[in-house]
């Protein structure tokens, strides 16, 4: 083996022996070889150096590098010492170069570095693999089938950029031709002069690169077998009358039976459906162009479809199925019974609506065109009724017919009878019992409803009582009802029926014995739930309290709820602060309680259900300030204080009335009973004179008010000068002297009013003024006359002395009236005035400790209660004088 | 004595398995040639078939030609009255299966030849797009595979025997023409050829209840000698 090795070398080294004139001539001492266009990739590549044409180097300074790497010295093999072997793995796609180099031994290797290297391009590639899965076809081209067969495989194996694969169709007609074709592809198309039928073919695919060529297997097959025609033309599908279960379907052959004798494949199915039933091929044999379809619906719409192939085992493929043929099954007699039900509504009392309504019979063969109906009430058996018909007139999507309306006692049953009428004939008729109310038969137990991969089930358990002979479900939403019937062994159902998500549906149980409708159970379901559309709108039931608000709200409509309503959750908000109260789902109405008084509150109501929920409207308002009745039991209260203190106040006046009394109103000492009296021998009359005018002596009261009056204004002055004042007022009764009741105002007022001309000129009155020279003592009996002087001051005078008339008109204006207009009388009263002061006097002091506190009104208001009777006497004593 | 007894009996052993050992081998081989035969034959019949059906088939498509080259022009149809000599005989010839299984094949050989010179005369007589020459070229290829079908089948019939060559020598065609005689010629030519195939279909229904049957009897034969 070594030495065959050895051999192999020594031929390399000749060819390379022979080649390097080329490298000589170029001037390169280094020589590598082979130059291989491409090496395969994971094979181990050889490369041999040669030094030629110098003895400068050896092969001890040769070496190798490949892709900036340099090749461990294991790799080499020194053949001798002008040439160095190496041994590489040939790995990855990239293209690389193997370099061969000598080592700086030498000034001149290191000068001519370019004379001391050679490299080898190393071109990577994968040798080609066999392809794999032909498979190749013959489309139909008009009316022969097309002379190109289009193949395609499997390109096993990888290629590289630079080494690509190139693959060759052969298509050999056997005994014949042989067609090629080459492509960089998986597929190809082989043009032929014309098909060649009935010959058998022999295809393969050759794949070849720079690295070698190998075919893959040989596909022998009959022409026919690559052979796809087109599908059967011109499908017709024919309904005959008196046929009203079958169809005819007929076709052309869409190429000639001596090119591919064909077989077909028929389908059909009810239109819209698309689950297709096929007809077995062992009945679909060769060379048909119809076929009877049988065992079909009658008034059903069924499409067909057909397809063909060579009609020999595995040989050809299937073509496209023919465009749909469509067509309607006659009608024929309804079969079985229509399906009749009744809605049953309360109307006036002891009555009962019954509204009777129909389906078509399950097989009803044909559109139906009326509703033949007989109505007979039990007590009337032997009573032969008539039928009535009613004309369908059905909207498309509405399966029931309404057929009559009838107004039933609680007391009567009713057998209806009802036959379907169709084109063709009527079917059998199908009947109900309306039972009496009172006798109407026992339901279904233990209902339930639910709702399981989106379908709405029931369940229930068959009555105690008699024998059930079917069951009745029916479900009602908004206006929509619908029913269907289940056998009585059923105990648990799926609503076939067309159900809405998010509506509430009242599903009803009907048991059925013998025709006899039982009692119902009913269970209201959703098919599905989600939130409310709406939530519920909040108002205040009534206004709100200080600290309590009740809130009310509407149901959510039915139509809107989507959901059964698990509870309410009620928010309250005043500034930042929330509140909620969660309360159950039949609740409409609730208080809220512990609010803040004078606070502006934001409520809302969410409305929740098993799948959502929905906040309604919100609604503000304030709570009040005051409780109600806050403000009128303060009224009360502060009204019932101020009662208790003033009845106290009488309670305490009357309970103290003489106390009362004897500080406002003491004892005055009743003059005319005094002593003094008998102190003057010369007025013994006068001092009795009083007692007999004292009835008539109101003026005289007046005057005495005035004095009290003026005694207490001048009492806020010293005593002494009371004393003088009093003295001096004695003394000065001439004009208007003692009057003190009116103020300055009062006078200017009266002035203004135009009195009396004495009035306008009392301002400018000089006032006389009688000066005594011994106050008291002109109490006692003197007989020194009074000295009268004019005054010369013009301050104006008070109120009562200007108008001394005004106090004519308060106190006794009428009998002074007469002397107003008499000036000599006038003169006459100033004097008997003066000597009226001079006579009280004495009194005064006492008043004055009294009437400190006391204001003008109440001295005005007790003027009539003053006591008059201490000073009659002494007024009596005036009006004498 | 026990030693002696035993030794006769396997010798008598040994006798009997002598006797019986060929009769069980000729049976074991008989039994499996005629399984071969039966499916030589049924290999047989199914490429006699099949070449009757290209047959028909050709048949088919030179009627369509006829009609096609009867439709080009006026007075068309009164060329092919006109008789020809220069044309193959539609005849087949021969005794035996093989010489007209052979013939048949030569015939086709020589209709191929024929088809060809009528192709180059109708290509300077029609136009490109005539469906004639579609139709001529669509003769001509089933007339070739129809005489590879032929000589396939004489192979598997006669594996031995070489297909003869035709006993006048290369096919003789006609000398340049014009184009009257063109026109007779094409129509003789398609005619003729159609007329043979007529023949040739006949012919295999013949042979189908000769050559088949009789290669099964002679398998049959062949075993039962050796």
């Amino acid at each position: 083996m070594t030495k065959s090795v050895r051999v192999l070398q020594l031929l390399l080294l000749s060819c390379f022996t022979s080649a390097p004139p080329a490298a000589a001539e170029s001037g390169n001492h280094l020589v590598t070889a082979p130059h291989p266009p491409v090496v395969e990739i994971g094979t181990d590549f050889t490369a041999t150096c040669m030094i030629i044409n110098t003895a400068e180097v050896t092969a001890d300074d040769l070496y190798w590098k490949r892709a900036q790497a340099t090749v461990p010295k294991e790799q080499y093999t020194k053949i001798n010492t002008t040439a160095l072997n190496v041994t590489i793995h040939v790995s990855g796609e990239r293209n690389e170069w193997l370099f061969c180099f000598c080592k700086n031994v030498s000034d001149n290797v290191i000068l001519n570095q370019g004379k001391f290297m050679h490299g080898v391009l190393l071109q990577k590639g994968y040798r080609p693999r066999k392809p794999e899965n032909i498979s190749c076809i013959a489309l139909q081209e008009e009316t022969i089938i097309s002379p190109i067969i289009t193949c395609s495989w499997d390109a096993a194996g990888r290629q590289t950029k630079d080494v690509a694969t190139n693959f060759k169709l052969i298509v050999k007609v056997i005994n014949s031709i042989i067609v090629n074709v080459s492509t960089e592809g998986n597929s190809a198309s082989v043009p032929l002069n014309t098909f060649p039928h009935c010959m058998e073919l022999e295809i393969w695919v050759e794949a070849k690169n720079k690295l070698g060529t190998i075919q893959s297997e040989r596909l022998r097959r009959d022409s026919g077998y690559f052979v796809k025609t087109d599908p059967p033309a011109n499908i017709q599908i024919i309904s005959e009358k008196s046929f009203p279960t079958s169809l005819l379907i007929n076709w052309n052959l869409p190429i000639i039976s001596l090119y591919v004798g064909l077989m077909y494949e028929i389908r059909f199915c009810q239109n819209g459906s698309h689950d297709w039933a096929y007809v077995p091929l062992v009945d679909t044999a060769r060379n048909i162009q119809s076929f009877r379809l049988q065992n079909f619906r009658p008034d059903t719409v069924y499409v067909t479809q057909v397809r063909c192939k060579d009609h020999r085992e595995d040989y050809g493929y299937w073509s496209e199925w023919t465009s749909n043929a469509t067509e309607r099954t006659p009608e024929d007699q309804p079969k079985g019974k229509p399906d009749l039900w009744r809605i049953v509504s309360e109307s006036d009392v002891g009555e009962r609506r019954v509204q009777f309504v129909c389906k078509d019979p399950v097989f009803a063969n044909g559109r139906i065109i009326r509703f033949d109906m007989k109505v007979q009430e039990q007590k009337d058996k032997v009573k032969n009724t008539s039928w009535e018909s009613f004309p369908v007139n059905r909207s498309d999507h509405s399966s029931s017919s309404t057929l009559k309306d009838v107004l039933l006692a609680d007391q009567s049953a009713l057998k209806v009878s009802v036959t379907a009428v169709n084109s063709v004939g009527s079917s059998a008729a199908a009947s109900l019992f309306i039972p009496e109310t009172a006798h109407e038969l026992a339901p279904v137990r233990e209902l339930r409803g639910g709702v399981h991969g989106g379908q709405m089930r029931l369940q229930w358990k068959p009555p105690n009582t008699a024998a059930v002979t079917e069951y009745v479900v029916q479900w009602v939403s908004g206006d929509g009802m619908d029913w269907q019937r289940e056998n009585r062994s059923t105990t648990h159902t799926v609503i076939k029926g067309d159900l809405r998500k998010f509506v509430c549906y009242t599903v009803s149980v009907y048991p059925i014995y013998s025709g006899w409708t039982g009692q119902e159970a009913t269970v209201q379901v959703f098919l599905e739930q989600s939130a409310p559309e709406e939530g519920p709108a909040v108002r205040l039931h009534r206004q709100p309290g200080r600290n309590e608000a009740e809130l009310e709200w509407t149901e959510i409509p039915q139509s809107s709820r989507r959901g059964f309503i698990t509870n309410y959750t009620i928010f309250y908000k005043s500034g930042g602060e929330l509140h909620s109260v969660t309360v159950p789902s039949n609740t409409t109405s609730f208080t809220l309680r512990s609010l803040t008084g004078n606070t502006k509150y934001d409520t809302w109501i969410r409305a929740s259900t098993a799948a959502g929920s929905a906040e309604g409207s919100r609604h503000s308002f304030t709570t009040l300030k005051y409780a109600p009745g806050e403000i009128e039991l303060v009224v009360v209260g502060a009204s019932l204080g101020f009662l208790f203190v003033v009845v106290m106040t009488m309670v305490i006046c009357i309970s103290k009335k003489e106390t009362i009394k004897k500080n406002f109103w003491p004892q005055i000492p009743n003059p005319g009973e005094s002593t003094i009296g008998y102190w003057s021998p010369d007025y013994p009359l006068k001092a009795e004179t009083p007692k007999e005018n004292c009835l008539s002596g109101i003026s005289v009261l007046d005057v005495d008010m005035c004095d009290g009056k003026m005694v207490f204004d001048e009492d806020k002055t010293s005593l002494p000068l009371k004393k003088d004042k009093y003295l001096s007022e004695e003394h000065s009764s001439g004009i208007g002297g003692s009057s003190c009741m009116s103020s300055p105002r009062q006078s200017v007022s009266d002035s203004d009013e135009g009195g009396d001309p004495v009035d306008t000129t009392a301002s400018t009155v000089q006032y006389s003024s009688v000066v005594a020279s011994n106050g008291y003592k002109g109490q006692t009996p003197s007989s020194q006359a009074a000295i009268f002087s004019r005054s010369e001051s013009t301050q104006p005078l008070l109120d009562c002395e200007e108008n001394p008339d005004m106090l004519v008109q308060e106190g006794s204006r009428h009998q002074r009236r007469p002397a107003d207009n008499d000036p000599a009388h006038f003169n006459q009263l100033l004097e008997m005035e003066q000597q009226e002061v001079l006579e009280p006097l004495d009194f005064c002091p006492l008043e004055e400790d009294s009437e400190l506190t006391r204001t003008d009104e109440q001295s005005a208001d007790w003027l009539p209660t003053a006591p008059a009777s201490s000073y009659m006497p002494q007024l009596g004593g005036y009006k004498q004088q | 004595m026990n030693g002696r007894v035993q030794r006769m009996s396997f010798q008598q052993f040994m006798e009997l398995t002598t006797t019986l050992l060929p009769l069980l081998l000729v049976m074991a081989v008989d039994s499996t040639r005629t399984v071969a035969a039966s499916s030589s034959n049924q290999q047989c019949g199914n490429s006699l078939q099949q070449t009757l059906k290209l047959t028909r088939l050709a048949q088919k498509e030179s009627v369509l030609l006829i009609k096609t080259y009867a439709a080009q022009g006026e007075m068309s149809e009164l060329f092919c009255k006109v008789s020809v000599n220069d044309v193959p005989d539609p005849n087949i010839s021969g005794l035996e299966p093989s010489e007209r299984i052979a013939s048949i094949y030569t015939h086709l050989q020589a209709f191929m030849a024929h088809f060809k010179r009528v192709y180059e005369q109708q290509t300077d007589l029609q136009l490109p797009s005539s469906p004639l020459l579609g139709e001529l070229t669509v003769v001509s290829a089933r007339s070739r595979d129809l005489a590879a079908l032929m000589n396939g089948f004489y192979q598997s019939l006669f594996p031995n025997l070489p297909m003869p060559e035709p006993a006048g020598g290369p096919t003789m065609l006609p000398p340049p023409q014009n184009v009257f005689q063109q026109k007779v010629y094409g129509c003789a030519v398609l005619r003729t050829y159609k007329e043979f195939l007529s023949n040739v279909a006949r012919e295999l229904r013949t042979l189908k209840g000769k050559v088949c049957r009789r290669r099964m009897e002679t398998n049959t034969f062949l075993l039962r000698m050796t």
